[in-house]
């Protein structure tokens, strides 16, 4: 696979999520190689006689022309399944300790497995931006220019104030009437256990949820030259730390949350993956065809 | 306690300069953001206490180390009983040894009062000098009484003349190795011309303490032979009377008649009555000097019957020998440089040399050692044969004067010489018609006695490049348009002195000019290489024993006792001997010549008027005066022990040293920390 397309650090020099994502996509697809564990809707499955009221677009002309029948082409994937990314616009997302930051990551990735849902699945995709709140809903869709509005939604989706996955929750049952998959992208910054309570809901629906874990590589491994007053985005708050502690006890502290809301998430049935600002963006569209090939 | 130099205790200022650094930008540290404190705790407050407890250790020992180098620099003392020190101290005893000495009983009863002073000094180290024209140590600092009473019994008189200058100069070396108080004993006849020149040169060092000891208390009277005018060398038998003229001095003593005598070889020769009126000089003029062949040793004698008997005389060597054969090479027809040349010869130098003049064309039979120098005057033509042998004739340790004229303008090189012609300078084209001496070298015995060649008008003189490196010629005189004009130049073992000019009257009005006398006799001496024989010296002045082309042949001196003051060594290698005693040396140069000079004590000494008690007790007490100075207030109350001030300044380096090792430390630490958190 070429990196080169999927590494953030040569995103950020390309103007408009739409070129990101298609250029993020087109090289992802490229390195797949046809394998046989993810399903392309462009892949030819089988035909399927014409019953009235199928979608005329998909007949295969050559073959009535040659047979004078109606038939559709189907491909392999072709479920129209439902895509929902839940993102979140909160302060903590402008953290970023080289040229991308955590939200701009997240727009990329958003961007991405919109052009892979839309132009590679024909899905319908949503976009539900939170902070406290719920800023923005874009209903999911497969009309045309549905990718657009989502790439207009990304690009509005500025980070404010602080996040609260308890009170947006609620609404988002309303949102999320039809069974699909609801992607989560946010940094989580709660403890394990109060946000796998508020995301859980989703999952009664029969959703499939993936939290994608959006972090900094300061996040995990801050670096200290001596003692320092912190402030933290969200809260404005202020705390002198030393260089001792953040070396040893956060490093531990921070692993030890990882790695619990990995297995809480996981345990409540839901999918969970790492994505770390400075490395290329295909773990993620790759937990996305993943999960999209179980759905089928 | 106090400070030698207060005034760099303004740098205590500096300190600011960490306490700025350390405290104060300290607190200009911008907050750095993060995504959420959630996983921080502040709860580093003994780490923090800590690092900070070291970081104002480090500040603490930087403050220490710029403070004490301030001290350091004030240089801090205390003053400390001098009673306390007395074990500590070092008793140097210094005779005076000078030729003053010899007057009556002085050196003897110098010599009695430091054993006297040895006899007090207690458990203290002692040192034993003795002091003539230089300080000489004749023992360690040692506590052996008898050591020091050896010492002292074994000064003998001497001839130099002191100076209490050089003797202070001496102690201050010594007092800067030795670090305890020196207790200076001087035993002299405080003779007034010993005095430096300026008091400040007697300065003594703070840690030294003098006690003068004056064997007289007033001036004597003293007659004396100041000076002595006599040839060093004559030639041949008497043409002319030779003149010896003596000035004899007195000194503190009234109107008298005294009977001067000339002493030749021990004979007295001449005797003469002179009135030497109070406190003042008369000459005294012997015409004729009678001296055989060979060296004579003569004395200039009165009968002062005073009480210094030893500079009654005055001691000079005369050399009598035949006159050298001087060569005299000249163009065909020339009958100017040859009546010029010899006729200055014959005017000055005494008949000390024998002018041969010839012609080119008969120069071919004449073996050129046979002269003590040949002179080439304005050659038109150089026959290759004559070339040849005279270019030997200088490799072997010859001298050749050559004087270019106007017949050398056609060539590109100076012949012999060597140097390259650049153009020949007629100067009676230039609108005063002649050029004058610029510059010259008025050390060069050439010219040091013809007044530098002033008035001498040039008209023509050729412009020789004297050439680089170690065979360049070296320019003595140039003219006013910077044309070298007298040139000299070394080859082999000879030398040779090239005279850009003529030694006619066409080129130049030199022959006609009175300078041209002594040129002529001053060059012919130097060129013959006998321009240091015989006559008088002071005690103490240094005599060349060799010039560079001498080099490496041993040469023999025989002190006034019949030693010999040079090893081995020094006899293959020495320069130059330093005369140290009155009397005849008798010396068989590097070049095969015999010399002999008669050394006298400097006339200074025979004065004997000594210092005044006031100037010798304000020399002693100059560091208590300086002290009482700093503390005008101070009222006269009880009897104190004196106090000596302590240095501290070795104290406060090694806590400096101990500070700067204790803050390299702890700063290593501390920087060695951050450097594990990146």
């Amino acid at each position: 696979m070429d990196q080169r397309f999927l590494n953030p650090a040569i995103l950020a020099g390309i103007d408009g999520l739409d070129l990101v994502a298609k250029t993020v996509v087109d090289g992802f697809v490229a390195g797949l190689h046809r394998s046989p564990d993810f399903g392309f809707s462009q892949e030819f499955a089988e035909y399927r006689a014409y019953n009235p009221g199928d979608d005329l677009r998909h007949v295969d002309w050559n073959v009535y022309a040659r047979t004078d029948k109606l038939f559709l082409k189907r491909f392999r994937g072709e479920t129209n399944s439902l895509l929902t990314i839940l993102l979140d616009a909160s302060n903590s997302m402008q953290f970023g300790s080289h040229r991308v930051n955590k939200m701009d990551y997240a727009r990329y990735l958003a961007a991405s497995l919109f052009y892979l849902a839309i132009h590679g699945q024909r899905d319908a995709a949503g976009l539900i931006t939170f902070d406290d709140e719920i800023r923005n809903f874009i209903r999911p869709s497969t009309r045309q220019g549905q990718l657009y509005r989502l790439l207009a939604g990304l690009e509005q989706a500025e980070a404010r104030a602080r996040t609260d996955f308890a009170k947006p929750m609620r609404y988002f049952q309303e949102f999320l009437k039809r069974r699909g998959m609801v992607l989560i992208v946010s940094d989580f910054w709660e403890s394990p256990e109060s946000i796998v309570r508020a995301i859980e809901p989703l999952r009664y629906h029969g959703n499939e949820v993936v939290l994608f874990h959006v972090l900094d590589p300061k996040d995990v491994r801050p670096d200290l030259k001596g003692p320092a007053i912190l402030v933290d985005l969200e809260t404005n708050q202020h705390l002198e730390v030393t260089p001792d502690y953040v070396k040893k006890d956060y490093r531990d502290k921070i692993q030890t949350h990882l790695a619990d809301l990995r297995d809480r998430t996981q345990a409540a049935g839901m999918g969970y993956c790492l994505l770390m600002t400075d490395r290329p963006l295909d773990a993620a569209l790759r937990e996305y065809l993943t999960l999209r090939g179980g759905h089928n | 306690m106090g400070f030698f130099a207060p005034w760099f205790l303004a740098g205590l200022a500096g300190l600011a300069l960490p306490l700025y650094l350390h405290l104060l930008k300290k607190q200009t540290t911008t907050p750095k953001a993060v995504s959420s404190l959630m996983l921080y705790e502040s709860r580093t407050q003994s780490s923090t206490r800590h690092r900070r407890l070291r970081y104002y250790l480090l500040l603490a020992l930087r403050l220490l180390v710029l403070l004490l180098l301030i001290l350091a620099f004030a240089n801090p003392f205390v003053n400390r009983n001098a009673a306390a020190l007395a074990s500590n101290r070092l008793v140097l005893l210094v005779v005076d040894n000078s030729f003053s000495m010899r007057a009556g009983t002085r050196l003897t009863d110098a010599k009695d009062a430091a054993m006297s002073v040895l006899a007090g000094k207690g458990a203290a180290r002692g040192q034993v000098a003795s002091f003539g024209s230089q300080l000489r140590l004749a023992t360690q600092p040692i506590e052996d009484q008898a050591a020091l009473r050896a010492a002292v019994q074994a000064i003998q008189p001497g001839d130099g003349h002191g100076n209490f200058g050089e003797l202070a100069r001496a102690i201050r070396a010594m007092a800067e190795a030795v670090h305890t108080p020196i207790e200076l004993h001087l035993f002299s006849d405080m003779q007034r011309g010993d005095l430096a020149a300026t008091f400040s040169d007697m300065a003594l060092p703070a840690n030294v303490t003098l006690v003068t000891h004056a064997v007289v208390t007033k001036a004597q009277p003293n007659w004396t032979v100041e000076q002595v005018n006599a040839p060093g060398q004559v030639w041949g038998k008497d043409v002319k009377p030779v003149h010896v003229q003596a000035v004899i001095a007195g000194y503190g003593t009234p109107a008298a008649q005294r009977t001067v005598s000339l002493v030749v070889k021990g004979k007295t020769t001449a005797v003469k009555t002179v009135m030497v009126p109070a406190n003042g000089r008369a000459s005294v003029e012997f015409p004729a000097l009678e001296a055989p062949y060979g060296f004579s040793q003569c004395e200039v004698k009165i009968d002062s019957a005073d009480a210094l008997p030893a500079d009654d005389l005055r001691r000079f060597a005369v050399e009598r020998s035949d006159p050298q054969k001087a060569l005299l090479i000249h163009n065909y027809g020339d009958t100017r440089s040859p009546l010029y040349i010899g006729a200055a010869l014959s005017a000055a130098a005494q008949s000390a040399f024998i002018l041969e003049s010839i012609s080119v064309n008969e120069a071919a039979d004449r073996k050129p050692s046979n002269y003590a120098f040949i002179i080439l005057s304005d050659l038109n033509s150089m026959p290759s044969l004559l070339d040849h042998s005279l270019t030997e004739y200088v490799r072997a340790g010859g001298s050749l004067l050559i004087a270019t004229g106007t017949s050398a303008g056609g060539r590109s090189q100076i012949p012999i010489f060597g140097g390259h012609i650049i153009e020949a300078r007629d100067y009676n084209r230039i609108p005063d018609r002649y050029m004058a001496v610029g510059s010259s070298d008025s050390s060069y015995p050439s010219v040091a006695k013809a007044d530098g060649w002033q008035g001498v008008k040039f008209f023509y003189a050729l412009d020789v490049d004297p050439g680089v490196g170690p065979d360049a010629a070296r320019v003595i005189v140039r003219l006013g348009d910077q044309t070298p004009l007298l040139l000299e130049k070394r080859m082999g073992e000879g030398r040779m002195v090239l005279l850009t000019t003529g030694l006619d009257n066409l080129t130049n009005d030199f022959p006609q000019h009175p300078n041209f006398v002594p040129f002529i006799e001053q060059t012919a001496r130097y060129l013959a290489g006998s321009e240091r024989q015989g006559g008088a010296r002071p005690v103490d002045a240094f005599l060349e024993l060799r010039n560079a082309r001498e080099r490496a042949q041993g040469v023999e001196v025989t002190d006034p006792e019949g030693k010999r003051p040079l090893t081995l060594g020094e006899a293959a290698k020495a320069q130059s001997i330093q005369l140290t005693e009155a009397g005849y040396y008798q010396i068989r140069l590097a070049n095969g010549r015999q010399d002999e000079v008669g050394v006298n004590p400097d006339p200074k000494e025979s004065n004997l008027d000594v210092i005044p008690a006031d100037v010798l007790a304000l020399w002693q007490g100059k560091g208590s005066q300086v002290q009482d100075a700093a503390n005008p207030n101070k009222t006269p109350g009880p009897a104190t022990p004196p106090k000596t001030p302590q240095t501290l300044w070795w104290y406060v380096m090694l806590l400096v040293l101990t500070s700067a090792v204790a803050e390299s430390v702890i700063a290593s630490r501390y920087l060695g920390t951050q450097r594990e958190e990146e």
